[in-house]
Formats: C-alpha cells, structure tokens, sequence
C-alpha cells in the first residue's frame, strides 16, 4: 500500500495515553486474540512472531467468576464478517491474576485488561484487585472495561446503553488505577454514542474503544431456525466497518474523549481510514482471528 | 511414557505460510486430494491439522481446518470433500494458485510405544487423513485399519490399499477387491472378533459424529482405549477465540467443562469426552 502524504505517525513509537506511554497503536481487540498467550509457537518467513509492532493485546474478557460459555455452535461466518456467541467463555478473575497476567509479563507481552462484571461497583473491586497484583508489572498497562454486559443490578439491562451505568462503571475503577490507563469501550447499539462517551470521559476513562459488536441474527433456511442457540450474537468483521467509522467520528466530532478504534479493520488502509479520523490507536479483530499475524503485517505496513 | 504411547507434545513450531497449488484432483467421486508446494518443509505428526484460505477476492472470512493427509519435502497434502463454500472454492483452485496455510496445529494421535497394545483404526470419509498419515507413519503387523466409504465410487482407493480394510454403506456393483457392506464399525467388529476372546486394542478414530459414537462405545464396552479427532467447527484454530469447544468431563464441579477442540484436540481420549452433551446445546451462563 502506498502510504498517503497525510499520514505521519509512527504506529509503533511510544505515545501517551493518559497517565501511561503504551508502546504502540495498534492492538488486537478483546476476544480475538485470547489472553495474548498463543501467538508463541507461531512464526511466519516475514515476521518472527505475531508480538512484532504490536502496542497492546486486549486480553479476552475477563469475570469475576470463570464462566463456560454459550452452546455450540458459537459462530456463524457470513460473506464479510461473523456473528459470535460465545458467551464470555474464560477462566475467571481469580485464575487469570494467579496463571495468565503473571505469564503475560514473563513473555514481555504488552496488554491491557478486558474486564466485565455483573454491577457497577464490581468493576472496582476487580480494578482495586488488579492493581494490587499487577502495579510492579511493566507490560501491564491498564483496563479496558468490556460494557456490553447484562447489568445484574438494574435488572439486566445491558450495560452500556445508559449513560448513567457507564459513568457508575468508569468511576468505580477509576480510583483504582492511578498510573494506568483505563479504557471504556463502549457498544454501538445505541441511536446515539456520544452521550456514552461523555459520559465515560466525565468520569475519568483516559479513551473509549468504539465499537464492540453489532447485535445480529442469521437463519438456517433448512430448518427454518435462527443458527445460533441463543438467536442473536454480535456481529464482527469488514461488514461493521461502517458502522464502526459513524460511531467513532459522532464521539470524535461530539465529544473529543481519545478514541481506540475498532470494528472491521482488516488491513493497514482499513487502520488509515481510523486514524483519519481522530483516533490514537486501534484495534484488530476478526481478522486477527483468521490470521495470527493481521496486526502484526498491517503495523509494518503503516511504519515509516 | 503411558503403555498407549508418547503423550501428545506440543505441536511443533507453527508456520504461516503462503503456499502454491501443485495439484488438485479427485481421487474418488466424492473426494478430492489438495497438494500444496509450501516455501519451507513442516513436521507434522499424524492427526494434526492446518487452517487453509484461498487469497484475493476469494478469501474467506475465517480459514478452514484441514488435516494432514502426508508431507513430502516442501509439498503438504489434503484429502477432502466439497460440502460448502469453502470447499467448493478449494475444489476449482488451479496449479500455480496460492493458498494460506497455517501448520501444524493441534494435538496428534498418540505414536505406539513398545507396550501400547494393536491399533483398531476407524476412518470414515474425509476422516481417512490423520488415520492415512498414522498407519503410513507407524504401522505394526498386528495393527488393523479399516477404512468406510458411502459406496464403492466414494473410496479413494489408491489411499487405502491392503491391508486397509474396506466397507462401504451401499453396495451397487462388484469391487476389484474384497469389500465389506455395511457400516465401518460393523467390518471393525467382525475383524476383532468376539468381546472375550479379542486382544486388547487401542481403537483410533476419525470420521462423521455416528462413527465417533460408535468408536467410543465399541471400546468402552470391552475396556479397550480410545483416541477419536473430532471435526468441530472451528474459528481460528490456534486457541484464540474459543469457538470450537467440546464438552469433556472434569473432576471438579460441575463435573464437565468446555475443552478447546484446536488446542486440546482435536485428538481427545473417547473416554474423557462429554458424549451426552456433545453435538447437544450445553449449558452456559447469560451470553
Ligand atoms: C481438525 C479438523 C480436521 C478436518 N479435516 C478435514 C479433512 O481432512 N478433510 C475434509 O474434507 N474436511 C475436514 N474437516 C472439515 C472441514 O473443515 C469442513 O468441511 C470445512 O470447514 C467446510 O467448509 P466449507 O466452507 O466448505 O463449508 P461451509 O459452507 O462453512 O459449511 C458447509 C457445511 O459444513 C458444515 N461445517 C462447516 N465447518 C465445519 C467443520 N469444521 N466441521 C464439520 N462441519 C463443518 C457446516 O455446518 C455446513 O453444514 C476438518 C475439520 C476439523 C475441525
Ligand atoms: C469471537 C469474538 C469474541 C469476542 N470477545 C469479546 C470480548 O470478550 N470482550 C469484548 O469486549 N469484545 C469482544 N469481541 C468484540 C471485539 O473485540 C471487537 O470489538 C469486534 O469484533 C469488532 O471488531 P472486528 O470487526 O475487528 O472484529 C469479540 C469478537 C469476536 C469476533
Ligand atoms: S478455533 Fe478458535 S479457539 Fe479453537
């Protein structure tokens, strides 16, 4: 790809986000690239591992209690993206703390936490937690709070759709992370996003990611029956592209709050378009699903 | 060492690599073999896998798993069969087209170690490739393979010659050699003989769910050991998105757990799997 006269940025020098300098900009999206613990055994003849270039691993979501996820089948793929339910499958905060993030150090991997819980104050306790084990980490560089959740406490009503709940959320860790970063990222199922990201910024998160996935449903037209067990999944990949862009670019233009950009970035012109837009840095998912090495190659690519 | 051999290592280093087509035909009416020239040679052991994609406008969405048929030098091969849109698309790449290849992946079958006990292998159809690669790789003399086909146009006969061990579903017309007609668990059972009076087999097994099923319960009842890869769907294939799970019993509560098919597997001891929740809607927390 030629690269465009306006782009100037080094993807992967260090730059300041909040109270922290991450390595780089280009991440990998929460659940697409589990804990960041498997691209190890890989090697490919261009780049030596999949860590090449990248500033942060968002770790799969991680619960307060080790959840086993949803039913086969888990994902559906659709010509230009996949819906996924795979249910928050993951080995529980406690676990994570004692045999994941220590690991995740060990390995050099820079990474950011993916955490959700089931109220508000919750995400406080985990962040108060977290701290505590993790503040002498250097790779470990802060919390990106997943608020696409049923929310216990206010009868299951998602998360992240009150603004309200958002700003509980982000002001509950908030105190607990005073030298690392803390990210809301925030879904795009919603009329409006800026008022999300308002009010995730008014209570101190240092940017909020945009977007988790877009609510979707597909049918088997043998049976007649949706094919995922649980009806709806969140739908992912260049397909909510789009989708991704007009939300970010409402927050961007709306509220001003650093933007993490995420949604059906595929290759180094998909990231562009982010960047063009405003955002600090994005992330890469699906397609880092389907190849161990997409965040990796697309950061090369956009290096000067 | 356990009496059923090495126990599965690792998977050996992972390459991605952008391969070149050299061959792809059928070798059956309803199979087809994929030989692709890689630009740099992989181990593999049998019963590992690789995720494959085609490139360009045709690339799909997420690689599909494959297992490995054979490697020879820098060529890796596949047998399979088109049934979707993968597939189909794999079926009409020419000499000289490149396809992504992501190998090896996954756990393999177990390698026979002095004590491990005659194989009873099981392949059904597009199962034939891990089975294919292990009895080339370690056949014994006592070791048995039988190889089940839908009829006689379906079996890919150049894969499986004797000693393979033949059956196929629906007979229609005369073999060149001795076939068995019916279901390969039934040719498996008249080859071992009587519960009581056989030697102790490990049974291996790759193949449609049914077969699978039957693998495993032919094996419980006579207390022999059992290995079956199983072909769930998969994402990613190297333990990222956790979108191929198989439900396996646990000693802790609640007795059963979601093990990850592309990391844990896709080779799992038949004894160990969950069978009244596989293939099943399990259990799971609000999504
Ligand atoms: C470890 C492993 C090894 C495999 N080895 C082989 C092999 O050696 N040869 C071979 O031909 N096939 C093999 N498969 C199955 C193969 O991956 C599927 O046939 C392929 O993914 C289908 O892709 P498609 O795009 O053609 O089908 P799709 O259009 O995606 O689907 C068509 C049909 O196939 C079903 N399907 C999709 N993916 C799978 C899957 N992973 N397993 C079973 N059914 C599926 C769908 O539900 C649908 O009914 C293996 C699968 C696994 C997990
Ligand atoms: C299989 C899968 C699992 C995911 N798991 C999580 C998760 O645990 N937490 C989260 O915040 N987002 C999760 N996501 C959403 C992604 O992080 C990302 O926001 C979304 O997929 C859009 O980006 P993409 O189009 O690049 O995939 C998941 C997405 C997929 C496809
Ligand atoms: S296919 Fe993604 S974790 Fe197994």
């Amino acid at each position: 790809m030629n690269r465009p006269g306006w782009w100037r940025l080094d993807p992967c020098a260090p730059f300041a986000l909040g109270p922290r300098t991450l390595p780089g900009r280009i991440w990998t999206a929460s659940g697409c690239f589990g804990y960041g613990l498997h691209g190890h055994d890989i090697a490919a003849p261009d780049l030596a591992t999949p860590y090449e270039g990248i500033g942060a691993v968002v770790t799969k979501t991680v619960t307060p209690q080790p959840r086993p996820g949803n039913p086969m089948p888990r994902l559906v793929e659709l010509p230009f993206g996949a819906i996924n339910s795979i249910g928050l499958e993951n080995v529980g905060f406690a676990a994570f703390l004692r045999d994941v993030l220590p690991e995740l150090e060990a390995r050099g991997v820079p990474n950011v936490v993916s955490l959700a819980a089931t109220r508000p104050a919750e995400f406080g306790t985990m962040a108060a937690r977290l701290y505590e084990v993790g503040r002498g980490l250097r790779h470990w560089h802060g919390v990106e709070l997943n608020l696409s959740c049923p929310n216990v406490a206010e009868g299951g009503h998602d998360f992240g759709s009150d603004p309200a709940t958002v700003a509980a959320c982000v002001a509950a860790a908030r105190p607990h992370l005073p030298d690392r970063i803390l990210v809301a990222k925030l879904t795009p199922n919603v009329a409006q996003i800026a008022p999300l990201a308002a009010a995730a910024a008014q209570a101190g998160c240092d940017a909020v990611a945009a977007i988790n996935t877009v609510v979707g449903l597909d049918v088997d037209t043998a049976s007649g029956r949706p094919v995922l067990p649980r009806r709806f999944g969140g739908y992912s990949g260049l397909a909510i592209q789009p989708i991704a862009l007009a939300k970010v670019d409402e927050i961007v233009r709306e509220v001003g709050v650093p933007v993490v950009g995420v949604g059906g970035i595929v290759d180094a012109r998909d990231a562009l378009k982010f960047f063009a837009l405003g955002c600090v840095a994005v992330q890469v998912g699906t397609a880092q699903m389907r190849d161990p090495f997409a965040a990796a190659r697309l950061a090369a690519e956009l290096r000067r | 060492m356990g009496p059923l051999g090495a126990a599965p290592r690792p998977p050996a280093a992972t390459w991605d690599l952008a391969g070149r087509v050299v061959a792809n035909g059928p070798v059956s009416q309803g199979l087809r073999v994929l030989d692709v020239e890689l630009p740099r040679a992989i181990d593999f052991l049998p019963g590992q896998f690789a995720m494959l994609n085609l490139t360009g406008p045709a690339r799909l969405v997420f690689r599909r798993p494959f297992s490995i048929l054979a490697t020879a030098g820098r060529t890796i091969s596949f047998l399979y069969r088109a049934i979707g849109r993968g597939t189909s698309l794999m079926a009409g790449l020419a000499p000289g087209a490149a396809v992504e290849c992501l190998a090896p992946l996954g756990q393999p079958f177990p390698a026979p170690a002095a004590a491990t006990p005659p194989v009873l292998i099981l392949a059904g159809g597009v199962g034939l490739p891990p089975l294919y690669a292990w009895f080339a790789r370690y056949r014994r003399p006592a070791d048995l393979a039988c190889f089940g086909g839908r009829d006689l146009d379906d079996v890919p006969w150049d894969l499986v010659p004797p000693p393979w061990q033949v059956s196929v579903d629906r007979l229609d017309g005369a073999a060149a050699r001795s076939v068995f007609h019916g279901l390969v668990t039934e040719l498996a059972l008249a080859c071992v003989g009587e519960p009581g009076d056989a030697t102790p087999r490990l049974v291996l097994a790759c193949g449609p769910t049914p077969l699978l099923r039957a693998a495993a319960r032919l094996a419980r009842e006579r207390g022999w050991p059992c290995r079956v890869s199983l072909e769930e769907h998969m994402g990613c294939g190297y333990g990222v998105c956790k979108g191929c799970v198989v439900p396996v019993r646990d000693p802790g509560p609640p007795g059963w757990r979601h093990a990850t098919s592309c990391t844990e597997g896709p080779v799992f001891d038949a004894a160990l799997i969950d069978w009244d929740r596989f293939g099943h809607a399990a259990a799971g927390g609000p999504a």
